[in-house]
């Protein structure tokens, strides 16, 4: 099994993050997974990470429609953080919107970082192809 | 004693006061009357013994017909010839009378000779003048006619006799004249002139219908004019003259002018000609409607006397435009404001006007009111942009329901793959407690989406009244446990006579929504205080709800404000559903939400409920 040493899913829907939880936990070893109603709470933790030196997470998953800070605007501040390391965020939302698409790959040229794009509910192939790019 | 008769035969003859002559068999002057010497000539020579044909050599062959005719006892009376070679037109008279002495033998001739010249020449002129008056009268179409009123003869000339269409040997009588007027008016005014004029002396002068032998309708301009003789009415004399070609003529254009004038003055747009200082010298009907004046009272003035004064300066340098450029403006709008600030909007063209030199004269104008078009147009794009509103709104909500839906069912769809699979009985009943949650949410979605259905398509809302204050006192008393929790400090102020129309629960439901969240979204760090205030603004009731709460970056959060399931601030029970809600209710009732906000420092929340019956 591949080892992840941190993973964030930053999540409004508690039912999404359980289903996230329980298919990493089929697929990988991880020790720190920590979950975020909105992205305001997430970006401010990995800037208190940052600000400490302390680990970044390996992987991110994303959810689009959150309150106070979407993943939009989570992306927009994510992005301007001076972050060395390559972490995979992934998208997972239930909107089938083509905008919501496209838009997503407006950030995917704009940061090193991989964003992928997936919509809810996620399989347990997707993760496993999640888990083994990063 | 034979020659003292002689001698005064002599000198009877030399005083005769007509030029006279006595003259020979051969031709021989014998006696002369100092009268012909005086007159005639020749003066230097001495004329008696000398040829008489040899004084006027045009006259010669003439006399010597004459005396010859003379000689044998014919007498010539009154011949007349041209006779001076160096004054034309010289007219002689002559006459000759045989001469016979006491045995009657026929010894010469007497002539007598007078120059006529002036009685020609006045006989000419007359003879000229008729053929004058004859050319004048067929061209005019001017008749004359006669009246002697003592054999009662009525003379008609050549042309009156054209006029009236009867043959030229027709014998009129007054009878038979005054006939010819055609019955009713007409010949009773002719009769009635007539007789007035025999009796004052008056000449007359009337436009009056004749009926031919033709039985031909025509007009004609009738003219008399009574003769006294001594005081004693003697007769008529008149013309007639055959006007109807004029009249016709007249007519026409009488007609041609009228039709212009009922079309110009019936065409629903207006009109007006100006003169090259924009003064107004011709508008129609429709034209002086506008302005609301006669077009009497119109002519004359410009446009700085019926309308603003900018407004008026914007017409003349358009007219100046056109008459410079001479080329016409076609179709421009324009806005108008009358003197009493009455605005209309006009689709006006004005076309250069050129007098018979081609030179600018002036302008014709030509303007149609638009304002009412112009209203309706905008009626319609504001019918546009809500239609348009309406379905951006009906898009957003069927995105926001497959949204929904999607995102429960996706959670369904993981969770029962997760419980296909799961053996240990425990979490078997955790996965299925979560799908009834899920189950659970996804009714409660459902209602929530029920419910914004409902009101948007609720046409019949019930609609009453609600005292604002009463109803404010009352959600407070509601909220009273949220507003001890979050030590929120509340101060109303709104006017008791302030009524609310609306559907009730409608209304109670946006001001709880509202009033709540202000409270929600206290700062923990400082005092909390929510202000609500009402007053009327123009159709409006509007209520304002201040807080000193976080606030909300109202540019990041343009599209979020008032979407399903959105939420700013991270608090219990907010679930993001209510203000859309609310939204939907407001704009149900024509009302509108307004906010401001700033972040850190507060959210000033207005609602405007329409006040319109």
């Amino acid at each position: 099994m591949i080892m992840i040493n941190s993973i964030f899913i930053i999540d409004d829907d508690a039912i999404t993050v359980f289903g996230i939880k329980k298919l990493l936990s089929s697929v990988i070893l991880c020790d720190q997974v920590n979950d975020y109603a909105n992205g305001k709470d997430a970006i401010d933790a990995i800037k208190k990470l940052i600000s400490t030196a302390a680990e970044l997470p390996d992987i991110i998953f994303l959810d689009l429609n959150m309150p106070i800070l979407d993943g939009w605007g989570f992306l927009d501040e994510f992005i301007k953080l001076a972050i060395e390391k390559t972490i995979t965020i992934n998208i997972v939302t239930s909107s089938i919107n083509n905008e919501d698409r496209e838009r997503a790959l407006i950030y995917k040229f704009r940061t090193h970082h991989l964003l992928t794009y997936n919509t809810k509910p996620l399989s347990k192939q997707e993760i496993e192809k999640i888990t083994s790019a990063a | 004693m034979k020659s003292d008769i002689k001698l005064s035969s002599n000198y009877l003859i030399k005083q005769l006061p007509k030029a006279t002559a006595y003259v020979g068999l051969n031709f021989e002057i014998i006696y002369i009357s100092d009268s012909w010497k005086n007159n005639f000539g020749p003066f230097h020579t001495e004329i008696v013994g000398s040829n008489i044909l040899c004084i006027f050599p045009l006259l010669s062959q003439k006399w010597q017909k004459d005396f010859e005719k003379c000689f044998s006892g014919f007498t010539t009376t009154n011949n007349t010839s041209i006779y001076n070679s160096k004054q034309k037109n010289s007219w002689l008279e002559w006459s000759m009378t045989p001469w016979y002495d006491e045995h009657e033998n026929r010894i010469g001739a007497i002539i007598q000779i007078e120059d006529v010249t002036t009685s020609i020449k006045t006989k000419q002129e007359l003879e000229k003048l008729k053929i004058l008056v004859n050319v004048k009268s067929e061209i005019a179409k001017i008749g004359s006619w006669e009246f002697n009123a003592l054999t009662r003869k009525l003379t008609w000339c050549k042309m009156t006799k054209l006029i009236h269409e009867v043959p030229s040997d027709f014998e009129p009588n007054i009878e038979i004249g005054l006939n010819f007027y055609k019955p009713g008016y007409n010949q009773n005014k002719i009769s009635e002139i007539v007789e007035k004029g025999i009796i004052t002396g008056e000449s007359w002068n009337e436009k009056l219908q004749l009926i031919t032998a033709n039985k031909r309708e025509i007009w004609v301009i009738a003219t008399g004019k009574p003769i006294f003789e001594d005081g004693k009415y003697i007769g008529i004399i008149g013309t007639l003259q055959d006007i109807t070609e004029v009249v016709a003529t007249a007519q026409k254009t009488k007609e041609s002018e009228h039709l212009l004038k009922t079309l110009i003055d019936n065409l629903p747009v207006n009109i007006f000609i100006k003169d090259l200082d924009s003064k107004k010298i011709l508008v129609n009907k429709s034209e002086a409607n506008f302005i609301g004046m006669s077009s009497e009272e119109i002519i004359g003035k410009d446009d700085f006397d019926h309308y603003d004064k900018k407004t008026a300066q914007l017409a003349r340098e358009q007219d100046l435009r056109v008459m410079r450029s001479l080329k016409p403006i076609l179709g421009e709008e324009t806005i108008n404001f009358k003197k009493n600030g009455l605005k209309t909007i006009l689709l006006t063209s004005k076309i250069p006007l050129f007098d018979d030199d081609h030179k600018i004269k002036g302008i014709v104008g030509f303007s149609l009111d638009i304002s009412q078009i112009k209203q309706k147009e905008e009626e319609l794009r504001r019918l546009i942009h809500l239609s348009n509103l309406q379905n951006k709104k009906l898009v957003n909500f069927a995105h926001i329901i497959s949204h929904n839906l999607r995102s429960h069912t996706a959670n369904f769809s993981m969770l029962l793959g997760f419980l296909i699979k799961e053996k240990e009985e425990l979490e078997r009943e955790n996965l299925l407690n979560m799908l009834m949650n899920a189950s659970d949410n996804l009714l409660e979605t459902l209602d929530n989406l029920n419910e914004v259905v409902a009101i948007n398509t609720n046409v019949n809302l019930e609609i009453g009244t609600i005292n604002l204050k009463t109803k404010i006192k009352t959600i407070l008393k509601s909220l009273n446990h949220l507003v001890k929790n979050k030590k929120t400090r509340i101060v109303t102020q709104i006017p008791e006579f302030l009524n609310l129309k609306g559907n009730p629960a409608y209304i109670e439901n946006i001001l709880l929504n509202v009033i709540s969240n202000a409270i929600k979204f206290a700062k923990s760090d400082i005092d909390h205080c929510v202000e609500i205030s009402a007053e009327k603004y123009k159709n409006h009731i509007v209520v304002a709800v201040k807080d000193n709460g976080f606030g909300i970056d109202l540019e990041k959060n343009k599209d979020k404000l008032f979407g399903m399931y959105k939420t700013f601030h991270q608090q219990p029970n907010s679930k993001g559903i209510g203000l859309y809600i609310a939204k939907n209710q407001i704009e149900a009732m024509n009302g509108k939400f307004y906010l401001e906000s700033k972040v850190g420092v507060g959210t000033t929340f207005k609602i405007f409920f329409n006040d319109n019956d």
